[in-house]
């Protein structure tokens, strides 16, 4: 059999990644807790926006790589929980973690409502809705001066004073990103996930064998908007400040293409993707910011027509020549 | 009616809503232009070709050059709408032979990151042509200045576009209504595989279908040029207004981007007067509303 074959066949989650997940996990913590002490304060931010950016492409891929449903609009669910956590700090007095916690929740709220009718609609129909709320969430974010504050963004939105220094919110990111992955994970391995992947595989089987796919898919897309919110809220503290274009359209490609570089059918793929997303889009937009599009364009071009299956799929073949 | 009168004052001022309407319409010929050929593709290939709205911002620049050349010539603004139109039209045939051809049987999201992944790059390849900076085109001198239509301005170059846009319209119509080739294009639409096993080369088909819409996006962007903000970033807003116009209508209904495109000119032509803060919401509410009620657009077919 053809290793192309054998890509495309692999059951989830894939084999390389995942058997020996426990002992791999637990080597990457070690090296994720140690690392920043030996790094310069512009690698611990790099890091933590990595972590930020792992999350938010894991809770994209639950409805991508699991679900078979693609967002173009998953900035919105972000964006709620960003400006979510940083409305509650401005206007209503909160302290920073209740604030945080409380991000996610309004993502979600947002993701139901929403995604009660874009959940109704399949493949380009459903990118587009999705892409139509979500363009709404970021014209009301950007108008509404009083609230939001347009385009001015909201600013002052830092940690609280125990998590102030980089390393320190780096620990509670990667902590909260830990646990979210966690959490993502015990989703796509619970009988939950695995109607999600026979929904994804065969809408019609899965109705047949008594599968509520409408409900399921609706569960699939409030709990992917929870953690996109949750990423959000990360990113709004880590950030100091939100501005409208968390929710606009170029960003809700940022989990798109992180997915499709890592490997959409993997639960690793949107960790690996965000990895080499960050250290591509900091090395490269550093030295050339002009050409940075560019070169993310030309990887994305080369990564569909040589290998569809990204970083994971790689790891994956790699794997199937050792055994062979 | 006094009620309606104090909310929108304009409501009884006859000629300013005879403008909005005409402005309107010069709006909805844009759109359908560019909308048109998206749909054309899609409706052949099932390739929702995100980078032709950077197609459309190429043909805009190319225009920007070339009307640059011989600024007073009366002619050569046409000869360059036709030049830059063509070339954009040429860029298409490129990218399809090139590159869409290999995944026209993969899945529709690698179609979709393919053609996204090409409007990063035709971006980044225009901002190094062309620099940072908006361009302006000079509108040719006949066409420069404004009607007046009872006492209210109306600028000579949408005229064009309101004549341009209809005769457009009936040429296309009459390509897929009137020919053979046309009538290919149609069959391609319901069903490629059949026509395939008919013996018809369908993916050369496939590429004749991509290189007109992609003209049309370029005569769209180049059409445009003049009274648009030539700049980066275009690309994208008009993309997005062409994927409402397209989704309204039906993706792969040439009638329906034709309904869609007038409603959605009309639409942001009467937005700016009633609600002008929110105007583009208008816009998306109107999509989300026609995809909740009919997902396959006005005049599209359900998908199996």
């Amino acid at each position: 059999m053809q290793w192309r074959e054998m890509v495309g066949r692999l059951p989830l989650p894939l084999p390389l990644v995942e058997v020996r997940l426990q002992l791999w996990a637990v080597l990457l913590g070690a090296f994720l807790v140690v690392i920043p002490h030996f790094l310069s304060t512009f690698y611990v931010f790099l890091l933590t926006e990595m972590a930020i950016v792992a999350l938010f492409a894991a809770a994209f891929n639950l409805l991508m790589g699991y679900g078979g449903m693609v967002s173009f609009g998953h900035a919105a669910y972000f964006a709620l929980g960003a400006y979510g956590a940083a409305l509650l700090v401005k206007k209503a007095g909160f302290p920073m973690l209740p604030a945080l916690a409380a991000g996610p929740f309004v993502a979600a709220a947002g993701a139901l409502l929403f995604g009660f009718f874009i959940v109704r609609l399949t493949a380009v129909y459903f990118a587009m809705l999705s892409l139509a709320f979500a363009q709404i969430v970021f014209t009301v974010i950007f108008k509404w001066y009083s609230f939001t504050g347009g385009d001015n963004g909201l600013l002052g939105i830092w940690p609280a004073a125990f998590l102030k220094s980089p390393i320190a919110y780096y620990y509670f990111v990667l902590a909260v990103t830990a646990l979210g992955l966690a959490a993502l994970y015990a989703i796509v391995s619970s009988p939950f996930g695995y109607a999600l992947k026979a929904i994804r595989e065969n809408p019609r089987r899965a109705r047949y064998i008594g599968v509520h796919v409408k409900r399921h898919q609706l569960w699939a897309f409030v709990l992917s908007g929870f953690f996109s919110g949750l990423a959000g809220a990360l990113f709004a503290f880590f950030n100091g400040s939100v501005f409208p274009d968390l929710a606009f359209f170029n960003k809700s490609f940022e989990p798109l293409v992180v997915v499709l570089l890592g490997g959409m059918h993997a639960f690793s793929g949107p960790l690996l993707g965000a990895v080499g997303f960050k250290l591509l889009e900091t090395f490269v937009s550093s030295r050339w910011p002009v050409y940075w599009p560019l070169v993310m364009g030309a990887i994305l071009v080369a990564v569909i027509l040589v290998a569809p299956q990204g970083f994971a799929g790689l790891l994956a073949r790699l794997a199937w020549w050792r055994k062979r | 009616m006094a009620f309606l009168q104090q909310l929108f004052p304009w409501i009884t001022n006859g000629p300013l809503i005879l403008v909005q309407v005409m402005s309107g319409l010069s709006v909805g010929m844009f759109l359908f232009l560019v909308s048109a050929g998206m749909s054309l593709i899609f409706g052949v290939t099932r390739i929702v070709n995100l980078a032709h709205g950077a197609f459309y911002m190429v043909a805009a620049y190319l225009m920007s050059s070339l009307v640059s050349l011989f600024p007073g010539h009366p002619l050569w603004f046409w000869v360059a709408l036709l030049v830059s139109s063509l070339a954009v039209a040429a860029l298409g045939g490129l990218i399809e032979v090139t590159l869409l051809r290999r995944i026209y049987r993969r899945e529709h999201l690698l179609q979709l990151v393919l053609t996204f992944g090409l409007i990063l790059i035709i971006g980044t390849l225009v901002l190094m042509v062309w620099g940072p900076e908006n361009r302006t085109v000079p509108r040719p001198t006949a066409l420069a200045g404004s009607l007046d239509i009872f006492g209210q301005p109306f600028p000579t170059y949408y005229l064009l576009v309101l004549i341009l846009g209809p005769l457009i319209a009936l040429a296309l119509g009459l390509v897929f209504y009137r020919t053979r080739w046309g009538m290919l294009v149609r069959a391609a639409t319901v069903d490629r595989d059949m026509l395939g096993a008919l013996g018809v080369d369908v993916s050369r088909l496939f590429t004749q279908v991509f290189i007109l819409g992609s003209w049309l996006a370029g005569l769209g962007g180049a059409l445009a040029a003049p009274v648009v903000a030539v700049a980066l970033g275009m690309d994208a807003e008009v993309l997005i207004n062409a994927f409402v116009v397209v989704v309204i209508g039906g993706l792969g209904s040439f009638a329906g981007s034709l309904i869609s495109a007038l409603l959605v000119g009309q639409l942001q032509s009467f937005g700016i007067l009633i609600f002008p803060a929110i105007s583009i919401v208008l816009l998306f509410a109107l999509m989300a509303v026609v995809l909740i009620v009919r997902p396959w657009g006005l005049l599209g077919r359900p998908e199996e």
